[in-house]
């Protein structure tokens, strides 16, 4: 009865506690930057990384009111923290790839380079069926930053084209 | 914006044309003409390297122009956006009814004939469906792959934005231009044929017309 008490818990734990097996060399682009992370792990096809490479490649911390960039708060479900929150002391890891679903962004993934893409997340899709220009900030050919918005109060043509 | 993966080295000899040429005096002497013509750009171009423009507006090809107006509100949304007619012989689409209309708005503002209302622009203006975000993402990740060395990892990827997102040529002509048409098995001839010719590729920009106009 004992031993079925011991290897009860221990299935539980190894459920719960993302494998240490499958640790990895990991690269993740969110908001369009790379960011090479100092630990994760991937179990079935879920994305754990620690906070804090969690607030160096996104900006997020992990808070008590939700999981929150400057103004921008997402609450996590009571019921289901652990599925996004677990500690094993020193760590604390943070599931990528189920935050990406509770916001509805899109991932896309390369299982051989174990690199990860986070796309927009809804709220930044819904942001043109405001109408509102969607705001960006992109460089020149000399590297000099430039702020859609920097421009109001003119007309813009905003034009897209390539060189291809 | 140019919407080049290849950032200044592939989208700044459009920027700066005269620099290029100076510093390539092998090129023809038309070619050399040609930038001399062009000169210094006068307006403000930005290098998206990550076709982040095209992410954020939902755009499927390039030229697209959006009219933006001093608040910031769209007046205009996407559509193709030819300013000169250099291309006219593949398109078979004259600049100078946009042209006009750009000059009607920038004279008129609001009251321009050209600018739709918000009534008309929130049923035409429409936030990205999930798959073709997904489609946006694999193709982000594809040029993740390719600018970290692996070019021919990234081409699962490219392909897969264009199977997600179909209608998207960007995906199309950017991974043909980054490793070659023969990796997906068509040529961008080919593709164009497949949807009826050049002359349809691009559809010309619905503009109100005179009669519309007065009504």
């Amino acid at each position: 009865m004992k031993a079925n008490v011991c290897s009860g818990l221990l299935f539980l734990l190894l459920a719960v506690i993302p494998s240490a097996a499958n640790e990895l060399r990991t690269t993740i682009v969110y908001d369009d930057n790379v960011t090479d992370l100092a630990a994760a792990r991937e179990d079935a096809g879920q994305l754990w990384i620690t906070t804090g490479d969690l607030k160096r490649a996104t900006r997020f911390e992990v808070k008590p009111q939700g999981v929150c960039r400057d103004e921008l708060c997402f609450p996590l479900p009571k019921a289901r923290q652990q599925e996004f929150v677990q500690k094993t002391p020193p760590v604390t890891w943070f599931n990528m790839t189920a935050f990406a679903a509770l916001v509805h962004q899109p991932v896309a993934h390369d299982t051989a380079l174990s690199t990860w893409y986070f796309g927009l997340r809804s709220d930044q899709r819904q942001q043109l069926s405001s109408l509102q220009a969607p705001d960006f900030t992109l460089p020149d050919l000399q590297g000099k930053p430039h702020r859609l918005s920097d421009f109001r109060g003119k007309k813009i043509l905003l034009v897209t084209w390539a060189s291809w | 914006m140019a919407q080049d993966t290849g950032g200044a080295k592939d989208a700044g000899p459009w920027i700066d044309p005269l620099k290029y040429v100076s510093a390539k005096p092998e090129l023809p002497p038309a070619t050399i003409e040609t930038a001399k013509k062009i000169g210094p750009l006068s307006y403000t171009v930005l290098i998206d390297e990550k076709h982040l423009v095209s992410k954020l507006y939902n755009m499927v090809n390039v030229p697209t122009g959006v009219w933006i107006n001093e608040q910031g509100r769209i007046v205009r949304p996407n559509e193709v956006a030819f300013v000169d007619d250099r291309f006219k012989n593949f398109t078979g689409l004259d600049s100078e009814p946009y042209l006009n209309a750009l000059k009607d708005w920038v004279e008129k503002g609001g009251k321009s004939d050209y600018v739709m209302s918000e009534y008309h622009l929130e049923k035409i203006v429409t936030a990205q469906s999930p798959s073709i975000a997904l489609a946006a993402a694999e193709f982000g990740l594809g040029e993740q792959l390719y600018k970290s060395g692996h070019p021919t990892e990234a081409i699962a990827h490219f392909k897969e934005a264009q199977r997600l997102n179909p209608k998207s040529w960007n995906y199309k002509r950017q991974a043909y231009a980054l490793t070659s048409e023969k990796d997906y098995g068509t040529t961008f001839r080919d593709e164009v044929q497949k949807i009826g010719g050049s002359k349809v590729y691009y559809p010309p920009p619905e503009l109100p017309t005179s009669e519309k106009k007065q009504n």
